[in-house]
């Protein structure tokens, strides 16, 4: 019986995904050492989305990784498997201290309002990273070659952002979801 | 027959004048910060071309954001999100991952022609002298702090010693629109012109020094205009189109050591075409090939007031001062690759030349300068540099010295400058001194433009005379 109904409840997520659509392309920035730290996203997604728990290391006096997409309600684990204390702060959105903790320690935090938050350790004022967190879960973090994909996407039509540490920017735009099909925006950020 | 008292003393100021002065070469530090060819803010150089000038104006700033033109790696020594918990974290800024130092090498051989003509003549006769082909070894540091913090810093090595010349933080963007306010806190050069002290092609200064006590009461220290002096600096640009500066100098001292100069200048131009003076929103050259032309026009004038103190030639241990007011200014017109920069300054001192009666006493100075250039390729540069220097004491008879520098500037490489110039020096009478002799003429626009004619063993102070004093090849490296 039990079985029977996790097979059900696995059937029905697949459905879910299968229902979604993707959004995909490519980031060029202007200058391009910049491009790193940019998340593609989705302004405004109705609907409630389940919370999700993600993880933030710190390695090599550097976070791990330097952008981290999550979403309104998740929590991020931050964690050290440096062989030197660290501590996480952020003065942006709701301003946070997570104390400092040793090697294999671990502290986490909650995210209530979207933004981007940026991670500080007082310990470390090199060391520095983003946690950008969105209304809803639909967004990416692009790759070294500016490559993004947001997968799962139910279908409709959205405003299409970009968010861009060195505050390159482009304009939003419209793009519209259709089940199970992927959309191919490229975007050019720039002063 | 070595030279010995006066002439031997003025040989000394010579070579001192030819090290003290030596400016600033381009700065490997910057290309290596930017990863950009030298070519980018010069010609030959150390002659900065538009862009080049508007990167020295910006406090040594891009125009822009400058990190997004930085490629040097970067050490965060705290974060831009460290602002926000100012005053519980420190200001936050940025160090290079490797040290931004770069060297460079300065010296000038000289050929002298004519056998009795000063060099020569205060220098045993000899015709041919690379003793000073390698005068001077240099260091250069810059770097950003942040976006809008700067530092540059010059440490030169002689046979006299270590020289901090120059050492200077820039705020730059204080307040108000950007360029508008910045501070510069250190040594430097005074900004009493649109560009670049070492805006020139044959002299390593674009406005020449007319040093008076060191001609008259044998300062060892002169006050000059050009010389790089402690202190601060309050400049900036507006509109793209009118600069300032004013600010406050300790400048020189020649006895001991601890006086205030209370020195202190403004400065003040507009620039008609070609590209803004802090190149925002370039366009771009109008032949890609040739990024140093351009048609413009850029007035500027200056004032600056200073006090100087010296040993007083009458009085053994006891310090004389002399208060001097300077106002100047210039123009440089720019068509393509022809440039003509104009200059004239004129000096008051309440006492610095011999009077009548042999005391201190009251005078002017005035200097003339001019350059034609035109940019060949851009390896390529020949020039004429003319400078007329005139001493008027007060109740005495005035004399002038008039240099004509013809040459060409070249690289080598693009880091290795070679500048071969003529000097031809027409003395129109000699200073003289308290007891009436004659004086050597000192000053001029640093390393190859000095003012270097002695009395021959017959000349009188109004002895008229012609020289063709050497030809010299400048040569200088950076790395």
């Amino acid at each position: 019986m039990r079985r029977a109904l996790l097979v059900a409840l696995a059937l029905a997520a697949s459905a879910a995904r299968a229902d979604g659509g993707t959004i995909s392309g490519k980031v060029d920035a202007t200058p391009p050492k910049y491009l790193a730290d940019t998340v593609v996203y989705l302004k405004s997604v109705p609907g409630t989305h389940p919370p999700r728990t993600h993880e933030m290391d710190q390695r090599g006096l550097k976070f791990v990784p330097a952008v981290l997409v999550v979403a309104q309600g998740d929590t991020v684990k931050f964690l050290n498997h440096d062989n030197v204390a660290h501590n996480v702060y952020s003065p942006d959105g709701e301003a946070y201290n997570l104390g400092s903790f040793k090697q294999n320690e671990a502290a986490s935090y909650t995210f209530k309002k979207a933004g981007v938050y940026t991670q500080l350790c007082s310990i470390h004022p090199e060391m520095l990273a983003y946690i950008f967190v969105g209304q809803n879960p639909y967004a990416a973090a692009v790759d070294a070659k500016g490559h993004y994909v947001i997968k799962d996407v139910p279908p409709g039509t959205y405003q299409l952002a970009v968010w861009n540490a060195a505050k390159l920017k482009a304009p939003d735009k419209g793009v519209t979801v259709a089940a199970g099909k992927t959309v191919q925006e490229n975007i050019a950020i720039k002063r | 027959m070595q030279p010995s008292g006066p002439a031997a003393s003025r040989l000394v100021l010579a070579v001192l004048a030819l090290a003290a002065a030596a400016p600033a070469r381009a700065v490997p530090a910057f290309a290596r910060k930017y990863g950009t060819s030298c070519l980018t803010c010069h010609t030959v150089f150390p002659k900065l071309t538009p862009f080049g000038e508007a990167f020295r104006r910006n406090g040594f700033r891009f125009p822009g954001v400058d990190s997004d033109y930085v490629k040097q790696e970067q050490v965060a020594l705290g974060q831009e999100a460290n602002k926000k918990t100012f005053p519980n974290s420190v200001w936050p800024a940025t160090l290079p991952s490797s040290v931004p130092l770069a060297v460079g090498v300065l010296g000038a051989g000289n050929l002298s022609p004519d056998k009795t003509a000063s060099v020569p003549r205060d220098n045993n006769g000899t015709r041919f002298s690379l003793d000073d082909f390698v005068t001077e070894g240099q260091i250069f540091l810059a770097a950003s702090l942040s976006d809008t913090v700067t530092v540059f810093g010059e440490v030169s090595i002689a046979d006299g010693g270590a020289d901090v010349e120059h050492a200077s933080v820039h705020f730059n963007d204080l307040v108000g629109p950007r360029h508008l306010v910045n501070l510069s806190v250190g040594k430097a050069s005074a900004t009493l012109s649109s560009f670049g002290p070492h805006s020139s092609y044959a002299g390593g200064l674009a406005i020449p020094d007319v040093p008076v006590t060191a001609i008259y009461v044998d300062s060892g220290d002169p006050f000059a205009l050009s010389g790089n002096a402690k202190g601060l600096e309050v400049n900036g640009v507006y509109q793209g189109r009118f600069h300032y500066a004013v600010g406050l100098a300790n400048s020189n001292n020649g006895f001991g050591g601890t006086f205030n100069s209370e020195n202190w200048y403004a400065a003040a131009g507009y620039k008609v075409g070609g590209m803004r003076l802090d190149g925002e929103g370039e366009a771009g050259p109008k032949d890609p090939m040739r990024p140093w032309a351009e048609e413009a026009l850029t007035f500027h004038g200056f004032v600056y007031h200073s006090n100087e103190h010296f040993a007083d030639p009458a009085a053994v241990g006891v310090a004389a001062n002399d208060v001097s007011f300077t106002i100047g200014g210039g123009l440089r017109a720019q068509y393509r690759s022809a440039e003509l920069d104009l200059g004239y300054y004129r000096q008051s001192h309440n006492r610095a030349f011999f009077d009548p009666a042999g005391a201190l006493g009251k005078g002017t100075d005035g200097a003339f300068f001019g350059e034609l250039s035109y940019v060949v390729y851009p390896w390529m540069v020949p020039f004429l540099r003319v400078q007329r220097i005139t001493l008027h004491p007060s109740g005495g008879t005035s004399v002038s010295d008039l240099h004509l520098m013809p040459g060409v500037a070249l690289l080598v490489r693009p880091n290795v400058r070679l500048v071969v110039a003529g000097n031809v020096e027409t003395a129109n009478g000699f200073p003289q001194d308290g007891a009436g002799a004659p004086l050597g003429w000192q000053g001029g626009s640093g390393d190859t433009g000095a003012l270097v004619m002695t009395p021959g063993p017959t000349s009188t102070p109004s002895t008229k005379t012609q020289e063709f004093e050497s030809l010299l090849f400048v040569f200088a490296w950076a790395i």
